[in-house]
């Protein structure tokens, strides 16, 4: 067991000290002889195999002041007559043209004739690797409720790695997630809700370290939604009292009250404004970190010749490496601070308070 | 253009700061505490994680500002 466990990890660091070494090995080559950290960071209309494999474009799905188009690839929405086109080329650059098709630059689509997208509905790299997750999630907990509702796990001890794992995981959030931040009487409404966003952050965040793979949570729109999704959660099921808090604040002279209501109002939504900015600054900075060290070489390449970079290379390979496990465990961080925060905003919106007001008739 | 980068890369730094002081601040204080109670580390770890994330997102509103700016 071991024994398979670290030939499948040695396997593992190798596969990822090779990716890293051509991803590095095809820097130099580039025209432009830059790596654009910041087109790292944009959200792509297509899954990039670049080095061993190609690009794979994603449909795209436009809805202009025509109606809604469809089509199987931004190739095919510049080629078609649908008045497309990318940005690239609007801005007065010649056209491209491989094999009599025009290649799509920036994959930016805009109007040719004046008129306005409204809305781009196309699929793009972080909502495949988002839904991608999202089916995993479903796989693994559809084949685990066969498992325990054919009383494996219950009746007898939980067998198999899979289920061992995600039983430690799951009740883990239940007991020290779910039940310590939410209270006995509502924690098992709030469960499954904990349940999917952590295994859900947990997967997207991992994504990145497999290799080609992107981290949906890297991009800002995906954990801005999984913020509005807490809020909502914690809103509509938001107490009397929780309400009462947000707008009359209980035991605090009447003129501050209005003030209370302010700021109270201003921390609804800061709070989850701050869960949806952390979860994305924490995932984008450790894809800029490791790029930063793999520019590293390059830097040395221009600075002191070709020599000092390989020289130096192996040490940047290995710093990348220890981000790379730092990574790990800020995969596994991130999402047990998401869960908990929302946690914590539910139990706070549900918590009700024993009323004190018939306190002087006991007395 | 140029004042943008001396702009972003002080706001970093002194955001880095302030979360520096603050999370070693608790890291102290969780310290002090599992020493005193050592039964009782589990609950301290929970709430040191809880208020390092509270800390480091105020932080890394000032890192993403930074960013903004040298983007720009």
């Amino acid at each position: 067991m071991i024994q398979n466990f670290r030939r499948v990890f040695l396997t593992g660091l190798l596969l990822i000290l090779g990716v890293q070494l051509a991803i590095a090995a095809e820097g130099p080559g580039n025209d432009s002889n830059q790596i654009d950290i910041q087109g790292k960071l944009r959200n792509e209309y297509f899954l990039d195999f670049s080095p061993v494999f190609g690009k794979i474009q994603l449909p795209r799905i436009i809805y202009d002041n025509n109606g809604l188009h469809f089509f199987s690839s931004t190739t095919a929405a510049i080629n078609g007559n649908s008045g497309l086109t990318d940005e690239y080329y609007e801005e007065g650059h010649s056209k491209i043209i491989k094999n009599g098709v025009i290649q799509p630059v920036t994959y930016e689509l805009v109007k040719d004739d004046g008129g306005h997208i409204i809305a781009d509905f196309s699929l793009s790299v972080a909502i495949v690797y988002f839904m991608l997750s999202g089916f995993l999630v479903l796989l693994v907990f559809i084949y685990l409720n066969k498992k325990y509702s054919e009383g494996v796990g219950r009746e007898t001890e939980p067998k198999g790695v899979l289920q061992n794992m995600f039983e430690t995981i799951v009740i883990f959030v239940r007991d020290e997630i779910a039940l310590t931040n939410i209270g006995p009487e509502k924690y098992l409404k709030f469960t499954p809700y904990l349940l999917s966003a952590f295994f859900m952050i947990l997967f997207m965040n991992l994504f990145e370290l497999i290799p080609w793979g992107e981290s949906p949570t890297a991009n800002l729109t995906v954990t801005a939604a999984l913020a509005t999704v807490t809020f909502l959660v914690t809103q509509f099921n938001g107490s009397k009292d929780h309400w009462k808090e947000v707008f009359w604040f209980p035991g605090v002279p009447v003129f501050v009250k209005p003030i209370m209501a302010v700021v109270e109002f201003l921390g609804l939504f800061t709070k989850p404004f701050a869960l949806c900015i952390r979860l994305f600054a924490n995932m984008a900075s450790g894809k800029v970190l490791i790029l930063s060290m793999i520019g590293l070489i390059f830097v040395f390449a221009n600075k002191f010749g070709a020599g000092m970079a390989y020289g130096t290379s192996p040490i940047w390979i290995v710093m990348t490496l220890f981000i790379y496990m730092i990574k790990l465990l800020v995969a596994f961080i991130q999402a047990y601070i998401f869960t908990i925060l929302s946690a914590l905003f539910i139990g706070l919106a549900t918590a009700e308070h024993e009323h004190h007001d018939a306190e002087p008739a006991h007395q | 253009m140029d004042m943008a980068y001396l702009a972003a890369g002080l706001g970093a730094g002194i955001a880095a700061i302030g979360a520096g002081i603050g999370i070693g601040l608790i890291g102290k204080g969780a310290m002090d505490g599992t020493a005193r109670q050592p039964e009782a580390s589990n609950d301290i770890r929970t709430s040191m994680l809880i208020s390092a994330a509270l800390i480091e997102g105020v932080a890394l509103f000032g890192e993403v500002i930074s960013f903004l700016l040298a983007i720009k």
